[in-house]
C-alpha cells in the first residue's frame, strides 16, 4: 500500500488533472490519514466537480471524520451526477441507518443492490435491516443502561464493508452473537469481537432497553488499534497489548486479536463493581476464544469452543 | 511558566515516567508538554487525543457515562490518560512506573483541569 500511495502521489504531481486522486485519497483514508486524504479529494473535486467517484470519496472521508451531514451532502451530489452510483447509494443507506431512518435506508440499499448485485455486504445489510429486532441473547448485559436514540450513534464508522465482516451494519449470525455467552455467565458483563474497521464480528452489546449497540460501540472504536500501534511504535514501547478505560459505571478492556493480516479487537465491558483483575482475566479468555473462532472459520458458530 | 508545567513537572519526576502532555481532545494539539528528546510531542498528542476521544465516544454509545481514565498498555510501557472538558493529560511511562499511584494522581489532577 505505501508503494501504491507513493506511485499515485508521483503520478498526481506529474499530472494534477489525473483521476488517480480517487484511489490515492481512498488509500490515505483507509490508512487513517484523513487530513491528507481530505486535501487530495478536495483538490481533485475542484478539477472534477462532476465526477461521482470523487464525491463518493469525499463523502467517505467526511464519514470517517464523523461528519455525517457533509458525507450525506457529498453522496447526494454523487447521486445527482450518477443516480445509480453503488457506493453513494450504499453510503446513503448506511447514513440513514445510522440516523434511525430505516425506511430510507432500505430504499437506498435496495437501489444499491440493483446497481451492484454482486456486493454481498449490501445483501447482508438489507437482511440485518429487515430482521426483527431481537432482545437479549445470553451474551447481553444491562451494563450501561441507556435511553439514547439511534441518532446518538457515533458517526465515524467506516463506510467500506470489510471482507471479514458478515454484515455492513452489524455482525454476523445469531450464532456469532453467541460466541462468548458461556464465558460471560450471568454477570453484568459483555464481550465483542470487532474487526480492524470497527465492524462487529461476534458478540453482542445489548443495553437495558433491549437494543444491541454493538455496532455503535464498534463504530466509535474504528481505527483505535492502528492508532495504538502507531503511538507505541513512535514511542518505542513495543506492541500494544491492551486498552482499558474506566467510566462512571463500567470498566472496558480491549486487546488485539490477530486476524489474517489485520488486527481484530476483543472487547469486554463489566460493571465497575467487577474487580479490574477479573475484567482482565475475562478479556484474556475472550481474546483466546475470539482468535480460536476466527481461526476456525468465522461464522461457523462455536468453532472455537 | 505555562499553566500546566508545574503539574507535568511533578509527574515527570516520578520513576518510570518518560514524559507528560496536556492536549486538546478535539484537535489533538499540544497545550503543554515535557517529553524526552526525540519524542515528537505533536505525534503522540494527536494519537493519544484520538484514542481518548474514541474511548469517550464508545462509552457514550454504550451509555456508560463519562470516561474517567484510559490506559494503553504495550510490552515496554504505557500511556495513561485522564480528561476533563476538552483537555487530556497524557503520561508516557515505561515498565518501571507505579501505575496504580500514577492513576490515582492523574484522577486527582483531572478534578482541577480547567
Amino acid at each position: 500500500m505505501p508503494d501504491e500511495i507513493r506511485r499515485w502521489s508521483e503520478e498526481l504531481a506529474r499530472d494534477p488533472a489525473s483521476m488517480v486522486f480517487v484511489p490515492l485519497g481512498d488509500a490515505l483514508r483507509r490508512r487513517g490519514q484523513l487530513d491528507p486524504a481530505l486535501k487530495v479529494a478536495t483538490r481533485g473535486l475542484e478539477r472534477h466537480p462532476y465526477d461521482a467517484d470523487a464525491h463518493d470519496l469525499l463523502a467517505r472521508i467526511h464519514a470517517d471524520r464523523g461528519d455525517m451531514e457533509r458525507a450525506m451532502d457529498e453522496w447526494g451530489a454523487a447521486l445527482r451526477v450518477a443516480p445509480h452510483h453503488a457506493g453513494a447509494l450504499k453510503g446513503m443507506g448506511f447514513a440513514c441507518f445510522q440516523n434511525g431512518r430505516a425506511a430510507e435506508a432500505e430504499r437506498y440499499l435496495v437501489a444499491a443492490v440493483g446497481a451492484d448485485p454482486g456486493d454481498p455486504t449490501i445483501d447482508a445489510a438489507l437482511s440485518r435491516l429487515r430482521a426483527p429486532q431481537s432482545g437479549t441473547n445470553g451474551a447481553s448485559t444491562d451494563v450501561g443502561a441507556t435511553s439514547h436514540t439511534p441518532t446518538d450513534a457515533p458517526t465515524d464508522a467506516p463506510i467500506d464493508a470489510p471482507t471479514a465482516s458478515a454484515s455492513a451494519f452489524a455482525g454476523g449470525t445469531a450464532d456469532a452473537r453467541d460466541v462468548f455467552s458461556d464465558l460471560l455467565g450471568d454477570g453484568e458483563q459483555t464481550a465483542l469481537l470487532l474487526d480492524a474497521h470497527g465492524y462487529v464480528l461476534a458478540g453482542a452489546y445489548v443495553v437495558a432497553d433491549g437494543r444491541d449497540v454493538a455496532q455503535d460501540v464498534g463504530g466509535a472504536l474504528s481505527g483505535v488499534s492502528d492508532e495504538a500501534h502507531r503511538a507505541m511504535r513512535h514511542l518505542g514501547l513495543g506492541e500494544w497489548s491492551s486498552i482499558v478505560f474506566e467510566t462512571e459505571v463500567a470498566s472496558v478492556a480491549m486487546a488485539p486479536v490477530a486476524q489474517d493480516e489485520e488486527i481484530a479487537i476483543a472487547l469486554v465491558a463489566a460493571a465497575r463493581t467487577v474487580p479490574l483483575g477479573l475484567v482482565r482475566r475475562l478479556l484474556r479468555r475472550v481474546t483466546e476464544r475470539g482468535a480460536s473462532w476466527l481461526a476456525g472459520g468465522a461464522g461457523q458458530a462455536g468453532a472455537g469452543r | 511558566m505555562p499553566a500546566y508545567s508545574e503539574m507535568l513537572d511533578g509527574f515527570t519526576r516520578q520513576r518510570g515516567v518518560q514524559g507528560g502532555l496536556v492536549v486538546s481532545e478535539r484537535d489533538g494539539i499540544v497545550v503543554d508538554s515535557q517529553v524526552q528528546l526525540g519524542v515528537r510531542a505533536s505525534v503522540v498528542a494527536a494519537l493519544a487525543a484520538s484514542i481518548y476521544r474514541k474511548a469517550r465516544l464508545s462509552a457514550e454509545a454504550a451509555g456508560l457515562g463519562g470516561v474517567a481514565y484510559v490506559e494503553l498498555a504495550a510490552t515496554e510501557g504505557r500511556l495513561c490518560m485522564v480528561g476533563r472538558g476538552d483537555l487530556v493529560v497524557v503520561l508516557i511511562t515505561d515498565n518501571r512506573s507505579s501505575v496504580g499511584l500514577l492513576r490515582g494522581a492523574l484522577l486527582q489532577v483531572a478534578e482541577t483541569l480547567a
